[in-house]
């Protein structure tokens, strides 16, 4: 059907049936945003005639592709509200916008002073001089930076015990693995190890360029893009999925570098996969067996990330959480948290950011769960604010629930 | 990935099969394509369990003679779903459910057997606010709800909905295929 269409956006299909005006977070919670079917098909005409036909209101857009997911047509809504935010867009404040989307240099920055800056980070005062200078809303908190980086750990720690095998993963561990939460990372090393895999880090690897989409810097995500694509063939050529942990830089990088940033990725998609999916897979054609401790409980709520329902792959995560005999899984109405990446933390869109969120925290106080599980780093900085619960990447379940020794010995080959 | 039913389509008729079905204790997996214009229904079926795939699409079938064994889907790729029974719900033009070329009419998913007029010209009816008589096109189904290809039925494949032929009745429809659905299972 998209083949037939001469224009690459395919805005041509939109029928207007407004089904994603129906769905979008953001309409709801803003009427300054035209919303998708406005913003995306219908403006699309307009702003080939004339750019000057592009509303600034698009800078609303949380690239969440719920319209994506909802429209009978195929039409790629939230691409061509993207590609137009890159083309036309302009930001208000570039130096917080810059400051906000380059997670590698901020990150490389902080993380050597970790202590001293997740202090001051936390400090009122300074709360108060970003908001005020910066437009970063004071009621958000950073996610605290680890002294110590993952790819330290890796190579001082975990590296040598890889050359025992024979079968190796390559792992894309993200900017938020890296210069925050190292325990993720070593989790997935726990659990690929015991499965009888080793792991690899690929040759060099750049944040996966999200935030530098949304806050409107092409050039740069797509130089970070060409990096990541060249490492990961290298370690496709090499015969190694690139496994990751994070929905959002995998929905980035298998299907904004294509479609949002022009880059030709086909040769390496289909080997650039969540875990959970190759896990998954793994498990179902027999190829690697878990065995589970039997003293292990959970009382579980899981949340579908908006760009985890985009991939579709939430089945694989809740179909491996439901093996676990000691979990009691509910899965939650998929809904948007409002956070969307870097969206939530500039000031202007807190009040939206938290509007728009406030239907799954109450979901989620009301199924009131030991922990929340979900794929995407910013939902969970979201939901333990806003929702004041503990919220654990499927991973980390994982790499808790197994019966390590047992499981290795399952999977020795 | 196995479930005891694999319904195609997540509109009015297939949320109505999966929630009915899913309540008995039956599992059940929605391929949920096409317009949702009942999403309370849907929130329903997943309330009691059941599994929904939103906005992605069957992209064909392995059939074992007169039965059909399992589906693939566009998102999930690599995985095979199999399934006892499968029903398929998506719809007419709009949704995606059937399709045309110059000269006929088809129905995408399973190349099922379609009725409707060969002759193009009387596809549609000048009179905008009349009757249109491609409205009624739509697959074929015998006596329990069972739709064939090429000629022959398919034991465990249904339809229901507005992709069915000739007047449609969409909850009578549902409530058929779930009925032949609970009995044999």
């Amino acid at each position: 059907m998209q083949e037939k269409n001469a224009n690459a956006s395919n805005f041509e299909q939109c029928l207007k049936c407004s089904i994603c005006t129906a769905v979008c977070p953001m309409m709801e919670a803003n009427p300054h945003y035209p919303g998708p079917k406005q913003a995306g098909p219908d403006g699309e005409r307009y702003r080939i005639k004339d750019p000057a036909f592009y509303d600034l209101t698009l800078k609303y857009c949380l690239n969440c592709k719920r319209c994506e997911v909802s429209c009978p047509s195929g039409v790629r809504i939230g691409d061509i509200i993207q590609s137009a935010r890159l083309k036309y867009g302009r930001s208000s404040n570039p130096v917080r916008d810059y400051m906000l989307a380059s997670t590698d240099l901020v990150g490389s920055l902080a993380s050597p002073f970790a202590p001293v800056v997740n202090r001051v980070l936390g400090m009122k005062p300074v709360k108060a001089v970003m908001d005020g200078v910066m437009g970063v809303d004071s009621r958000r908190t950073f996610p605290a930076y680890s002294g110590r980086r993952f790819e330290q750990w890796f190579r001082s720690e975990a590296a040598c015990r890889q050359l025992g095998f024979r079968r190796f993963i390559s792992y894309f561990h993200g900017c938020y693995v890296n210069y925050n939460y190292p325990q993720l990372g070593k989790d997935l090393v726990k659990l690929v190890n015991a499965c009888g895999y080793g792991v690899h880090l690929l040759d060099r690897e750049k944040c996966c360029g999200v935030a530098l989409i949304s806050n409107g810097f092409g050039n740069q995500a797509r130089k970070q893009a060409e990096t990541n694509l060249k490492s990961f063939r290298t370690a496709v050529a090499n015969g190694e999925t690139v496994l990751t942990s994070s929905s959002t830089c995998t929905f980035t990088m298998r299907d904004e570098y294509s479609n949002v940033l022009g880059l030709d990725n086909s040769d390496v998609r289909d080997s650039l996969l969540l875990a959970t999916k190759w896990l998954y897979d793994h498990i179902e054609n027999g190829s690697i067996r878990i065995a589970f401790r039997k003293d292990y409980h959970k009382r579980i709520v899981y949340h579908t990330a908006c760009h985890m329902n985009k991939l579709g792959w939430a089945i694989y995560t809740t179909s491996l959480l439901r093996m676990i005999p000691g979990v009691e899984l509910k899965v939650i109405e998929q809904k948007c948290c409002g956070i969307a990446g870097t969206f939530g933390f500039k000031k202007e869109n807190y009040p939206y950011s938290q509007k728009i969120g406030s239907e799954l925290f109450e979901a989620l106080r009301v199924a009131n769960p030991e922990v929340v599980v979900t794929e995407c780093e910013t939902c969970k900085w979201q939901i333990e604010m806003s929702a004041c619960l503990p919220v654990m990447n499927p991973i980390s379940i994982l790499a808790e629930a197994i019966d390590e020794k047992e499981t290795i010995k399952l999977n020795i080959r | 990935m196995r479930f005891d039913v694999i319904i195609i389509g997540g509109g009015r008729a297939g949320t109505e099969i999966g929630a009915a079905l899913q309540k008995s204790g039956i599992n059940c997996l929605i391929v949920a394509e096409g317009l949702s214009i009942n999403p309370s229904k849907r929130t329903e079926f997943a309330a009691c369990g059941g599994t929904l795939l939103p906005g992605d699409s069957v992209v064909g079938g392995g059939f074992d003679g007169a039965v059909l064994k399992n589906v693939r889907t566009e998102n999930l790729v690599g995985t095979v779903l199999e399934a006892d029974f499968f029903v398929l719900a998506t719809g007419k033009f709009f949704s995606g459910g059937l399709a045309s070329t110059m000269d006929g009419i088809y129905e995408p998913v399973f190349g099922c057997d379609v009725q409707y007029e060969p002759d193009r010209e009387k596809w549609v009816n000048p009179d905008f606010y009349a009757d249109q008589p491609f409205e009624r096109f739509g697959v074929v189904t015998d006596d329990y709800g069972r739709v064939s290809v090429n000629g022959v039925t398919i034991d465990n494949l249904y339809a229901a909905g507005e992709i069915l032929a000739g007047a449609v009745d969409i909850d009578g429809s549902a409530a058929l295929v779930t009925t032949q659905i609970m009995r044999r299972k």
